[in-house]
């Protein structure tokens, strides 16, 4: 009892991970109706900019949200520089693009900071904390934090602020916010750098658990699909939804003796598989019905 | 005096397909104007040049200064406030957000306030679903929704195209009164598309009948009601 409690806490830490990186798809989707295939690597080299950050000697929690501040800029000047003058090209073009993004920012990367691992402290202190009997270490307590606290504010900023709703009008219904005097592109382009900060969140708290490389999020980014598909890839809440069950999915899966390692993400993406064959749709996507 | 919005000699079209060879028209202050002809004669792209919704040559003026090369967004913040075809509603959003989104730029609180009064005074129904998704109203609360956020951009001009489609006939006659009254008690303009001629004729002071991208007749709404032709062709009597 005491370790299925353990493994679902700690399942629920990687699920804040994935659901970060899930909800930057989520907000890049409704923009272009496309994912943005280039996401996870946006986030890594975020998470490197923050660690260059600390490693001038800049504190933890000085260099977190100056990082945030600068993927944000860095999103919104890819989707004025890069997005924008193709916004109404055919979607493989789209995905080519965001494809060849992926493989640039990569290479970036790499040619910056190289290829060697890198261990990352840990903001949070080393220890634990006992919850129902269970051990939790402080660092899953705290990435759960964060993530609560970056999704609510995405949420906040989106459902309760006008700047958010001209935002969601301006995904979804482009040409009518325009008549209402929505600035349709900019808003795009907000969409795009809170993407790129919500993202950066989950490179910055998986790379202590990782390792970080220029590869590090290429696992995450296969959770967070995942995670954005179960969710019904329209819903920011389905994608949080999506994360956290993805990663408690994992963490059981791959807590199981005859699982392992090796075989958590088949077993994750094929019970996933399993609920998209009931709900083609995602928990909360709504049957695409058109009007002819 | 200049009118308030004037369209000299205006072409428009659809990639290699015009729609529009040159129409000039003008709308007067406090002048509630009909746009008529059959379907295809131009009356919404007429409607969509003035908004930057189509690509067009010739002049168009609103309180005298050219919108030539003016964003969407930017014509709309001069006071133009367009209910397009098929309404414009973003089923995406709640009643309440729709409306929210109609008076978003408007800086005088105070009065923005008072304008929600009464834009739920003319249509009480939609101060009853303000909480729902705007997906879940009849196509006849949705004119009313989409006639009321415009009201709350408080416009100089409003652009209406064919409020009354596919509207049972007593809903038609209240989103119509109310029209009225927007523009007496509110002092806005009015260039009105519409299909049901006699309506529009009987609302209207000056009217406009465009036949396959060109002004047929105009003149005042009562001469037109009249004139044998635009009888024959439009009032169908």
């Amino acid at each position: 009892m005491q370790a299925l409690i353990q493994q679902v806490i700690s399942g629920i830490a990687s699920g804040g991970i994935f659901a970060s990186l899930a909800l930057a798809l989520v907000l890049i989707y409704n923009a272009m109706g496309l994912v943005n295939f280039a996401q996870g690597e946006m986030a890594m080299f975020a998470t490197f900019i923050a660690f260059t950050l600390i490693d001038r000697g800049l504190s933890y929690w000085i260099a977190f949200p100056v990082t945030l501040v600068i993927a944000f800029a860095g999103g919104v000047l890819i989707q004025r520089v890069v997005i924008r003058p193709v916004e109404r090209a055919p979607v493989l073009t789209l995905v080519i693009i965001t494809l060849g993004m992926a493989t640039l920012i990569n290479g970036l990367a790499g040619f910056i900071w190289g290829y060697v691992p890198r261990s990352i402290p840990s903001p949070f202190s080393v220890g634990t904390y006992s919850v129902l009997g269970a051990v939790v270490s402080y660092q899953d307590i705290g990435v759960i934090a964060i993530s609560a606290v970056v999704l609510l504010l995405i949420y906040l900023l989106l459902q309760r602020t006008t700047i958010g709703l001209t935002m969601r009008a301006a995904a979804h219904h482009p040409e009518a916010s325009r008549l209402l005097g929505v600035r349709v592109s900019w808003m795009l382009a907000l969409g795009w750098g809170l993407a790129a900060a919500v993202g950066a969140v989950s490179g910055i708290m998986v790379a202590p658990v990782l390792f970080l490389e220029p590869n590090m999020m290429q696992a995450i980014i296969v959770y967070a699909f995942a995670a954005a598909v179960l969710g019904g890839i329209e819903s920011p809440l389905g994608a949080v939804v999506g994360g956290v069950i993805v990663g408690v999915t994992v963490n059981l899966a791959g807590a199981l003796p005859f699982v392992g390692g090796d075989l958590e993400l088949a077993v994750a993406l094929a019970i996933i598989i399993a609920v998209l064959l009931v709900r083609p749709n995602g928990l909360f996507g709504r049957p695409s019905v058109r009007r002819v | 005096m200049a009118a308030l919005l004037e369209l000299e000699e205006v072409r428009a079209g659809y990639g290699q397909t015009s729609v529009l060879h040159g129409v000039s028209m003008s709308v007067e202050e406090g002048q509630i104007v009909s746009l008529l002809g059959a379907n295809g004669a131009g009356k919404t792209t007429t409607l969509r040049s003035v908004t930057g919704g189509v690509h067009w040559s010739g002049d168009i003026r609103f309180s005298g200064r050219s919108l030539k090369r003016l964003s969407t967004e930017d014509v709309v913040r001069c006071g133009i406030a367009h209910v397009p075809e098929g309404r414009g509603i973003l089923t995406e959003l709640t009643v309440d957000e729709n409306l929210r989104l109609g008076a978003y730029l408007r800086k005088d609180g105070g009065h923005v306030r008072k304008d929600y009064d009464r834009v739920f005074e003319y249509f009480p129904v939609l101060h009853e679903r303000r909480r729902l998704s705007a997906s879940t109203l009849s196509g006849g609360e949705q004119q009313m929704l989409a006639v009321a956020r415009a009201l709350l951009m408080r416009p100089r001009l409003m652009l209406l195209d064919e409020p009354s489609l596919g509207l049972a006939p007593i809903v038609v006659r209240a989103i119509f009164e109310i029209i009225r009254t927007i523009n007496q008690a509110d002092g806005v303009s009015i260039f009105l598309v519409e299909q049901n001629a006699r309506l529009a004729l009987e609302i209207s002071s000056q009217a406009y009948v465009l036949e396959v991208g060109r002004v047929a007749v105009s003149g005042a709404s009562s001469d037109l009601m009249g004139k044998e032709s635009v009888r024959r062709s439009y009032l169908g009597y």
